[in-house]
């Protein structure tokens, strides 16, 4: 609200708007309409057509039929199924992990200052450097990470992990998770920065429990970024492709194979261009999908609170 | 009594927090445990768990036989040309979204959000297709640009956030003393959010040092091969000694960590100003 008051007398200081928010916005768009929107039009153009790798330039219109054969490959819904686990529980965990790491490094210890920097150093290590030492960390007869199960006795003998089908995937997601729970746990950390102090120790002297302060005034106070992440968690595995491509490649026999991966594959292993176009589009439009329901359910439950 | 259970929580919240920050840090001392352990002791029961003191020469020996010293040089080339054009084209449109109402400002808003949608896997076909026309395939401006794409979006909600930050008042004396609209933007308005600013101009840099899928399909020549894909050519590699990829792997990693922690207090900062508050 102030913000709006603010932007109008910016405006009526200016002598109302004139060109100038499209002269300063047009840069950008021009840019983004190059390397964003037009890219994303050719791949739409493409997904309707029967197109190769190896001739580019050599479009067969073939309608909607790219998509129905992916509906009818068997394969796709394990493509689909993979792609909604992982993305589900990077969402979980990432959040879950992040939300406890917040509220612990927001408890005061000494320390804390340092804690706080060191906490997000996988955020800030290279996709690739990260995806080399953890296959070797999960190599099943070497790996630091198998031996570290043999010590604890939760597993005996050697066993693989990323060419293990009903592993590969837990592995790849310890990787994924490992690097994007600093990022949440800061971002929630500093929503944690904004809850009043006040309204805390007011509930503790009514008698409030550590549970019932939780519940009643910090979780309100940081839900809007917690709601806010979680989307773009969300999105943004959806399309996370680095770290599962170097490590399993989707394999093996398709357990760790995402949209993104799939993708991949049909155009630069199959060279089938217009295939994996409308493979892209459905992830596209399951992004698009999640993020409608989000903004429709956010602005139901900020209507039911009375906003 | 009380002081005695008020130090036991304490101990229990940093055995906590240590070991938290021993998940976070492992992996990458294990590049530094691998990379210094001798070939021979590399597959050894159990493995050894500290740093061999005298492997050092390894870093040298990669350094003397790889391209590592032009892949690292190539990727600090896309990571700072990406942050400087990331910075000079989100300034403007940052301003405009935070001060001014106009026709057409939810497009705007609706094409940045919507370009986090998009798998930059996707749009490498019709890329190297417009890359060829541009003649930009095998050039690092390429990949700058390319980089650019992706982190401009992001780059100018988090400053329009900050703006939103700045009082108006301050941007009226300004403009009563004669300076224009632009003049404003880069006279009292950038000083003011340069935290912010500086968080951003992190962001970018690491997405232009850390990008992938780019770099692989859009340059195929060896010397300008980043970080990044020199580093993921010794995936399934076997003729490589690991101790060899993982010093590499160290030699791409901790650059970016430490510039990271030295500038770490100005991201969270800029964040927390921008992106939070939505």
């Amino acid at each position: 609200m102030a913000a709006d008051k603010q932007t109008a007398k910016a405006q009526a200081a200016a002598g109302g708007v004139g060109w100038a928010p499209y002269l300063f916005c047009a840069p950008v768009m021009l840019y983004l309409l190059v390397f964003q929107a037009y890219p994303l039009l050719q791949e739409l153009y493409l997904s309707f057509t029967q197109t190769s790798l190896l001739s580019p330039g050599q479009h067969d219109w073939v309608g909607w039929r790219n998509y129905t054969d992916l509906f009818e490959q068997e394969e796709f819904s394990q493509v689909l199924v993979v792609t909604l686990v992982y993305t589900v529980a990077c969402v979980v965990f990432a959040i879950g992990i992040g939300l406890g790491t917040a509220l612990l490094l927001n408890m005061p210890f000494r320390g804390r200052g340092i804690a706080r920097s060191l906490i997000t150093i996988p955020w800030a290590a290279p996709p690739v450097a990260v995806a080399l030492v953890f296959i070797w960390m999960f190599n099943g007869q070497y790996g630091v990470l198998q031996h570290l199960l043999n010590f604890l006795g939760l597993s005996s003998g050697m066993e693989g992990w990323l060419d293990n089908p009903s592993r590969a995937l837990t592995a790849v997601l310890l990787t994924t998770v490992w690097q994007i729970f600093p990022f949440t746990s800061v971002v929630i950390l500093s929503a944690l920065q904004g809850v009043s102090n006040d309204l805390r120790e007011a509930a503790v002297i009514d008698g409030a429990d550590r549970f019932s302060v939780f519940g009643a005034v910090v979780w309100p106070a940081i839900r809007p970024t917690v709601m806010l992440l979680t989307l773009f968690i969300t999105i943004w595995s959806l399309r996370r492709f680095d770290l599962i491509w170097l490590m399993t490649q989707g394999g093996p026999i398709g357990s760790t194979n995402t949209l993104v991966i799939e993708l991949y594959r049909r155009a630069f292993t199959y060279r089938e261009l217009g295939e994996a176009a409308a493979v892209g589009m459905v992830g596209l439009s399951l992004a698009l999908v999640i993020t409608v329901v989000y903004f429709r359910l956010t602005v139901r439950a900020e209507r039911a609170a009375g906003h | 009594m009380k002081t005695t259970t008020l130090d036991w929580r304490q101990a229990l919240l940093m055995i906590v927090i240590l070991g938290m920050l021993g998940i976070t840090a492992f992996p990458i001392y294990w590049m530094l445990v691998t990379s210094t352990t001798a070939s021979t002791d590399l597959f050894a029961s159990p493995p050894h768990l500290l740093p061999g003191l005298s492997q050092w020469h390894v870093f040298r020996e990669v350094f003397n036989t790889t391209d590592v010293g032009n892949w690292l040089i190539n990727s600090a080339i896309v990571a700072v040309g990406t942050t400087v054009l990331s910075l000079l084209l989100a300034v403007l449109p940052a301003y405009a979204l935070s001060r001014f109402r106009f026709a057409g400002i939810a497009i705007v808003g609706l094409a940045l959000f919507v370009t986090q949608m998009l798998p930059e896997a996707m749009l490498v076909v019709p890329l190297y297709a417009i890359f060829g026309q541009l003649s930009l395939l095998n050039t690092l401006t390429g990949l700058i640009l390319v980089n650019t794409a992706f982190t401009v979006p992001v780059i100018t909600w988090i400053l329009k956030g900050a703006i939103d930050g700045v009082p108006i008042d301050i941007e009226e004396a300004a403009s009563i003393d004669g300076c224009s609209r632009i003049g404003t933007v880069f006279i009292v308005v950038i000083p003011l959010i340069a935290p912010t600013l500086a968080a951003t101009a992190v962001i970018a840099f690491f997405h232009g040092w850390n990008e992938y899928v780019f770099a692989q399909t859009l340059v195929s020549a060896p010397e300008l091969h980043t970080a990044s894909v020199g580093l993921a050519g010794f995936v399934g590699e076997l003729s490589t000694p690991l101790h060899s990829v993982m010093a590499i792997g160290l030699m791409y990693t901790l650059p970016a960590v430490f510039f990271y922690l030295l500038v770490q207090r100005y991201v969270v900062a800029g964040m927390t100003a921008g992106s939070v508050k939505g």
